[in-house]
């Protein structure tokens, strides 16, 4: 101490002088330091330094999925179900079923799936973007991830389009440019044939990795759009192609409980009749919220309860005449909850050992191969215009497996060729549709493309729908920041 | 960049030089009278004698030439006497007087001398103490001559004075008070503390400055209103006491998070919250690891004259914290507990179980549903269950600290320790701290003392602050919304699942006891801050402080879910968080008086902070075991996935600052501050923060002094800039999260934007420009001061939103710009004087605030409310409007079913977003406080009200209790019986329908104002003098109450914590306290 002391006594004495060493020193040495001081180093990866390697690449494709599937894919399913001619919404979903337009707590909801869509092409973009531009990637490498990125950026392209017709094109070229104006809906098709037609050239036949789309997936897809634009020959030949590659079959089904655990089950890894799937897992975040959507805590199917916002009702004619020995049938519960004893609860995702109420293990079908089979019905009838053997052929397996029967193999309960014409034949395809893939997000969107909303909502609902239901808003997110468009002009009708 | 760099620096540089070398005489800060001297010398000049004394104390002695022969010779041997005697000694016999001013000067004058030699002298001897005990170093004179001595350390002197003579004591802080000398040898004074004292000592940022000599505008807040009541969190006790500063609790739950607004708020996405300085250490947050008793003063800087020294921090206010030092003499121990008792604030009126099953019969017969229960089991229903009671229940809390001071004439000390133990008024949830305080000041030799001040606190706290939450769904809500027919268990003891038991009830309606016994959250938290400094006096009047200091917390936070939770499988999580900010300041400070002319105070220096954070969370759903509890997760059925984060910034700064004085009258203070920021873009790192001060102290003009009544006026003018950091570390890097999705049945990575696209950035700058007035009158028992103040805030960080196609939704730029102005007074009064006292203190201000200007005059939505039935924005940030504006629908009475009609503001002939108004605004005209504190003999009795005018609150809690019909929620009575029907259609709720179309209206927006007595203490002061209680110096007990009266229209739990939006938050308590302080 005493040392100290004398060390500042000592000092002292030379004050000023040491003072403005002292400081000068001081000084110079935050001089050459600061600069550097106010250098951030963050314990993370920025975007200007990545997308180099094919493991980072990789990761930023896994990105595109993660926007879609969780909870916004359930919730788009469930709103897309209760404007069909089958289910109900309960609550903030009723309005959806009313058919006269969207409420403000549905125009929100499905703002988001607008915001969320885009946020996934935006992630596609960077990956078709800064893929190519790696400097440690092979060009196979860089070819299958691009076509994956285009593979989803067409399936995100395909729901905005038929949902808010022309919608502005995000591309890798306009990423960052705020103002751009909605393209037409053929410019949109034309961009997702493009984007398809590449992902068909470069995806693998099969992947590694469950979830990502194969060839087979690209082709599933086209199929559909093509359908969709009504070119009959090229939707056939896609469905053919998947049809002739022999990997796909349906599962066989027993029973319910088959339905329940072996088609939609938490627990399977994939299903031969699996083509294109958002894959679930019990772990945290990582389920389907779809069976929180659908469930009703009464029949302790799903352990985390549900809210059964979307239900059915056991007095829709579509239910009343649907044959009793089809399984599919018993996939609903009545269930009174206040809305009366005929209300019913679907019970096609279940999960008993779900982990929260997004910790469901069950897998979201996007395309099955009962799909393709009645997209190559419809399509073969229209291209022959005549119900070929073949068309009814593939109508009748989706068919049978749903009474518990071998696919394979003709039975009783087979539709004949000889009692149909192009017509009712079409009729039994979509009637056929609406059994197999309620809940699936399909029915809505196909009313709309077959053109049968009029008829089969008035069927099944009694409910007439106004004309600006047909389409969504384009959501004040869009409308108020992108100077491109015009509230008066750019909006959908009615909004 | 680098010829700018090296322009700061030449600047730094220069300024170093030109002070050092200009600076000559003495200067230092006060430390009064009571400093003892040791000093010796044979045969020295009195000349020498002064200088040796100025070298021993740092006091300059000054006079005149005529007045004294200074090469008079003397000796002395002066061994630990105090300053006073010591100069006794040396005047003795010269009829010189001498005067000790505050800037270290001692000034003689001449002396009148009395006719008195024939007197007989007698030696008097006596005590002098204060309210707290002894004092000393208190000067003895005998009025009019140089005859004088000081107090020991027990507070005795003994001088010669004869019958007649006057004595006069005096002493730093105390009132003088003169004593005629009577017949008795033996005096007892008892000295009063300063009631207002003008010449008081301020701390301001880097420094101190006379009260007097203050520019800018700055509250001071003393330690004896800090601890007039217990709160956890030392902000809570500023409320109401400064002009200009709003305070509020945000949430009633125990250990709580204050807002604090200083003069409106600046910044639309930073923080508004201000600077928080604890003894020169910039913290992070907010002050919640110090305990009220540690605390001496504490400062608000509010202008831009005080708060530019912190430039780039200083925009929304700095608020100064100064804990508890030592004084030299008698080590003091000081030791305080209180107990209280806490229950909730008010009920809400709800309807009973026979209310409700009626309620929700016609709810079902107006829905065309059959009614739920039969007229026997509605009447059978009575009063039903009381949930609030259920959940509220009564809460103790108690707080004890214990501090030691003292010292001598070379180390002073002052240690602290405290406990405060808060329990919540809903079971489980508490808030508990344990810290220490120490503060010691060292003379290590005539060149170089060592401070040092140390704070370590645990912090631990249970929270059950299930907030905000609709239909039941959080604690909050479920405490209100849970049916009255209905218990919390079953007959078998277990749970009753609330929202299966009928089928009209809301799916997310949960049992509150799910909430209460079967989830728990708690954090514990070690928060360490300390500084030391060394301090070299270059010569009396210049010194350098090199300080270096440590702000370091760890907490960590344990949350489970057991698996008697309602639809639970046991989940477990846990988040550490190491937060570290290392601080060094090397500051020039030079302080010196001429001709008693002109004083400068000058500060300059260079200050280095760093702030780094690390955390890990990891968690597990899925326990064989409640057991387990978060101290086994490798036990869970399935981990989660563990996340960890970092995050480092760097500010550095050259600071200045001068304040001029002169003869005065005239003060002026300039200041700079240049800070570099790592968080901001290359380019824009740096900014310049400058601001100057002029005040006129008009009455030292003799014209005004010669006004009888006046005894004090000041004008004040300041204008300056400062700055917001109002951005996280590594914004404007375009970072790529991490992220899992998955492939097959696993995890797999992902790495992509947020939605948040990156933009250069730099900082928020605001431009204040303040007038201020102080006056005083009758000797400064009523002192005024008014400050009217205008804040623009530029380059204001905006949330600028993108076309969604973009995959981002929004980005942030410098691109808005917002105003507040306003005025502020206050008042202190002493309204009565003598046997009965009273003081009062009142403060009133008036901030207005508006958005001047957004990106491309766009407007911002915000506050969104997701209540299930309304789900929308509820503010609107627009130019000309203020910020905290709402946004809604009109109604206009009901149609002829009684549904709601909302008036169609743009025609169309529908109801939709262009139908949305302005609907209230949730500034107040006007906060204020008022404190009244009467003394007679030994009670004191205070009251202290504060409150809000004008402000109006968004009532978002009610939205699902008194409009979402259908869901089995309960009620107000008011909703029962003032609903309408077709007999009655003036009504106040609508027709009880699931499908009443609600909105966000004006219907939610009500009044907010009120008036709250935020405490009233009624204390006693034990007579212990009388009682002869030696070892006792001070004994006070008081009962106090807080909260007990608020004046308000509002509606729901409390207009104070639910400030602009209220949703379910964690309800306010009243308290009542018993208490003592004592000192030995």
């Amino acid at each position: 101490m005493q040392q100290i002391k004398n060390i500042f006594m000592r000092t002292s004495k030379s004050g000023l002088t040491t003072l403005n060493t002292f400081t000068f020193l001081l000084v110079s040495c935050l001089f050459f330091s600061c600069q550097k001081e106010l250098e951030e180093h963050p314990q993370a990866v920025a975007a200007e330094d990545f997308y180099n390697t094919a493991e980072e690449v990789e990761t930023a494709v896994n990105a595109i999925y993660t926007p879609l599937r969780m909870t916004m894919f359930p919730n788009y399913i469930a709103t897309l179900e209760c404007q069909s001619d089958w289910l109900y919404g309960r609550g903030s979903w009723t309005p959806l079923s009313e058919f006269q337009g969207l409420n403000d707590a549905n125009v929100t909801r499905v703002s988001g799936f607008w915001n969320t869509f885009y946020e996934s092409i935006r992630n596609c973009n960077l990956v078709i973007k800064n893929a190519p531009l790696g400097t440690d990637i092979s060009a196979e490498d860089v070819a299958r991830y691009v076509a994956e990125a285009k593979f989803l950026r067409a399936f995100c392209y395909f729901q905005l389009v038929r949902n808010w017709a022309g919608v502005p094109l995000r591309t890798e070229n306009n990423m960052l440019d705020p103002d751009l104006p909605k393209s037409s809906v053929d410019e949109i098709y034309d961009f997702i044939l493009g984007d398809l037609l590449e992902a068909e050239s470069k995806l693998p036949p099969t992947q590694a990795d469950g979830g990502r789309p194969t060839v087979w997936a690209a082709k599933a897809l086209l199929g559909d759009v093509y359908l969709q634009l009504g070119q009959y020959e090229q939707a056939e030949t896609k469905a053919n192609e998947v049809m002739e590659s022999g990997n796909f079959s349906l599962v066989k089904i027993a029973n319910k409980e088959d339905f329940q655990q072996k088609l939609y089950g938490p627990d399977i890894q994939t299903t031969p009749e699996e083509i294109f799937a958002f894959k679930y897992s019990r772990l945290p975040d990582q389920g389907n919220y779809i069976l929180w959507i659908s469930n009703h805590p009464s029949t302790k199917l799903f352990s985390f309860d549900g809210a059964y916002a979307v239900h059915g009702d056991a007095t829709n004619p579509n239910y009343v005449h649907w044959d009793d020995a089809d399984i599919r049938k018993q996939l609903w519960d009545k269930i009174n909850f206040g809305l009366g004893p005929n209300t019913l609860v679907s019970s096609k995702y279940i999960d008993q050992k779900a982990i929260s109420q997004v910790g469901a293990g069950n897998d979201q079908p996007l395309y099955r191969y009962a799909e393709i089979l009645l997209m190559f019905a419809e399509a073969n009838c229209r291209v022959n215009n005549t119900v070929t053997p073949e068309a009814m052929e593939a109508l009748n397996r989706v068919h049978r497996r749903a009474y518990g029967l071998d696919s394979q193999v003709p039975a009783d309960i087979d539709f004949a060729v000889a009692n149909y014409n192009v017509t009712s034949f079409i009729d039994l395809i979509i009637r056929e549709r609406g059994y197999e893939f309620v809940y699936e997000g399909k029915r809505w969107l196909e009313l709309k493309r077959t053109g049968k909303v009029d008829e089969l909502i008035q069927y099944g609902k009694a409910k007439t729908v106004a004309e600006k239901h047909l389409l969504w808003p384009i959501p004040v997110s869009e409308m108020n920041y992108n100077k491109a468009l015009d509230p008066q002009t750019d909006q959908n009708p009615g909004y | 960049m680098m010829y700018k760099q090296m322009k700061c620096v030449k600047w730094f540089a220069l300024l170093v030089l030109t002070v050092c070398q200009t600076m000559i005489a003495v200067g230092a800060e006060q430390e009064g009278l009571r400093q003892v001297i040791t000093m010796k010398a044979t045969n020295v000049s009195l000349a020498k004698a002064f200088s040796m004394l100025k070298q021993e104390t740092g006091f300059t002695v000054f006079y005149g030439n005529q007045l004294i022969n200074d090469q008079e010779r003397v000796s002395f041997n002066f061994s630990k006497q105090p300053l006073s005697s010591v100069l006794d000694e040396l005047l003795k016999e010269k009829s010189i007087r001498y005067e000790l001013r505050r800037n270290r000067v001692i000034v003689l004058s001449k002396a009148n001398i009395p006719s008195q030699a024939t007197r007989m002298q007698q030696q008097i001897t006596g005590k002098v103490s204060d309210k707290n005990g002894p004092v000393a170093g208190i000067s003895v004179r005998v009025k009019g001559t140089n005859r004088g001595t000081s107090t020991n350390q027990e507070g005795n002197f003994s001088l010669q004075a004869s019958a007649g003579e006057i004595l006069v004591f005096s002493g730093l802080g105390y009132t003088e008070k003169e004593q005629t000398v009577g017949s008795e040898t033996t005096i007892h004074v008892l000295m009063e503390e300063h009631v207002q004292e003008i010449d008081e000592v301020v701390v301001i940022g880097y420094g101190t400055v006379r009260k007097s000599d203050l520019t800018g505008s700055v509250a001071q807040v003393k330690a004896k209103e800090v601890n007039a009541f217990p709160n956890a969190n030392v902000l809570q006790a500023l409320s109401g006491r400064a002009p200009g500063v709003q305070i509020r609790q945000a949430s009633g739950a125990p250990g709580p998070s204050m807002s604090v607004r200083i003069r409106g708020g600046n910044s639309i996405q930073g923080s508004n919250e201000p600077l928080y300085v604890i003894d020169g250490f910039p913290i992070k947050d907010s002050p919640t690891q110090i305990n009220n008793s540690e605390i001496e003063s504490i400062e608000i800087l509010k202008d831009a004259s005080a708060t530019a020294i912190y430039g780039s921090r200083g925009a929304n206010g700095v608020v100064l914290i100064t804990t508890k030092s030592g004084k030299a003499g008698k080590t003091k121990v000081d030791f305080e507990t209180s107990f209280s008792t806490q229950r909730l604030l008010k009920k809400l009126d709800l309807m009973n179980a026979r209310e409700y099953a009626q309620f929700y019969n016609e709810q079902a017969t107006n829905d065309g549903v059959d009614p739920y229960f039969t007229e026997e089991q509605v009447n059978a229903f009575g009063e039903g269950f009381d949930w609030q009671d259920f959940v509220f229940k009564t809460a103790p809390m108690s707080n004890s600290s214990l501090n030691i001071s003292g010292g001598n004439e070379k180390t002073v000390f002052s240690l602290g320790g405290s406990i405060f133990s808060q329990d919540g008024i809903i079971e489980g949830s508490d808030y508990k701290r344990y810290s220490l305080q120490t503060r010691i000041n060292h003379k290590i030799s005539d060149k170089f003392r060592a401070e040092f001040s140390g704070t370590l606190s645990k912090l631990a706290t249970y929270r059950k602050d299930s907030e905000k939450g609709n239909r039941g769904n959080s604690l909050m809500s479920a405490a209100i919304s849970s049916p009255p027919i209905l218990t919390p268990y079953n007959d078998d003891g277990s749970y009753r699942v609330l929202h299966t038991s009928y089928p009209f009830m809301a799916t997310d309606l949960r049992n509150p006891i799910n909430y209460i016994n079967e989830q728990s959250n708690v954090t514990k938290a070690n928060v360490a801050l300390l500084n030391a400094s060394i301090i070299y006096d270059i010569t009396p009047d210049l010194f350098l402080k090199v300080a270096g200091g440590m702000e370091n917390r760890d907490d960590r936070s344990d949350g489970y879910t057991t698996t008697k939770f309602y639809n639970s499988i046991g989940s477990a999580s846990i988040k550490t968080n190491q937060f570290t900010s290392l601080l060094n300041e090397n500051t020039l400070n030079y302080s010196k008086e001429f001709n008693e002319l002109h004083r400068i105070n000058a500060v300059l220096g260079f200050t280095y902070q760093n702030f780094k954070t690390t955390y890990l969370t990891a968690s597990g759903t899925g326990f064989l075991s409640d057991d387990f509890y978060t101290g086994k997760l490798d036990a869970a059925d399935v981990p989660g996935i563990p996340t960890s984060g970092y995050a480092k910034s760097v500010l550095l700064s050259y600071l200045g600052r001068v304040n001029y004085t002169y003869n005065d009258k005239y003060l002026f203070t300039a200041s700079i501050r240049r800070d570099g920021s790592s968080r901001y873009s290359d380019g824009d790192k740096w900014g310049y923060f400058p601001s100057a001060a002029f005040a006129w102290r008009a009455f030292n003009e003799p014209f005004i002094k010669q006004i009888s009544f006046m005894s004090d006026l000041k004008f004040r003018a300041s204008w300056g800039l400062t700055g917001s950091q109002a951005i996280d570390p590594y914004t404007t890097l375009n970072l790529l999260p991490p992220g899992k999705t998955i492939f097959n049945d696993d995890y797999a990575g992902t790495f992509a934007p947020s939605t948040t696209l990156p933009a250069p950035l730099k900082w928020e700058t605001t431009e204040q420009f303040d007038l201020g007035l102080d006056f005083g009158l009758l000797n400064n028992r009523l002192l005024f001061s008014a400050d009217y103040y205008i804040k623009n805030t530029r380059d204001l960080l905006s949330t600028v939103s993108l076309p969604s196609s973009m995959g981002y939704l929004r980005t942030t730029k410098n691109i808005g710009k917002i105003q507040n102005k306003g005025f502020e007074f206050g008042l202190d009064a002493v309204a009565l004087d003598g046997p009965f006292h009273w003081d009062i203190n009142a403060n009133i201000s008036f901030n207005r605030n508006k958005v001047i200007k957004l990106n491309e005059g766009d407007d911002i939505l915000r506050d969104n409310i997701n209540m299930l039935v309304v789900n929308d924005a509820t503010g609107i940030l627009r130019e000309g409007r203020p910020v905290g504006q709402f946004w809604g629908y009109l109604e206009e009475g009901y149609d002829d079913t009684g549904n709601i009609v909302y008036k169609d503001l743009s025609g169309d002939g529908k109801i939709s977003d262009a139908d949305k108004t302005y609907i209230g605004d949730a500034n107040p005209k006007f906060i204020f406080g008022l404190n009244s504190t009467m003394q007679y003999k030994n009670f004191e009795l205070n009251l202290f009200f504060q409150g809000s005018y004008g402000n109006d609150i968004f009532n978002a809690s009610s939205i699902s209790n008194t409009m979402d019909y259908g869901f089995g929620l309960n009620m107000p009575k008011e909703v029962l019986y003032d609903h309408w029907s077709p007999e009655n259609t003036d009504t106040k709720y609508p027709k009880i329908s699931k499908n009443i179309s609600v909105r966000a209206s004006d219907r939610f927006i009500e009044d907010g104002s009120y008036i709250r007595l935020k405490n009233i203490m009624l204390s006693y002061r034990l007579p212990v003098q009388q009682l002869s209680l030696s070892w006792l110096q001070n004994l006070q007990v008081y009962v106090s109450g807080q909260n007990l009266w608020t004046g308000t229209g509002y509606s729901w739990w409390d207009p104070e914590t639910n400030f602009q939006v209220d949703q379910n938050s964690y309800p306010l308590a009243k308290s009542i306290t018993f208490g003592l302080r004592a000192g030995f």
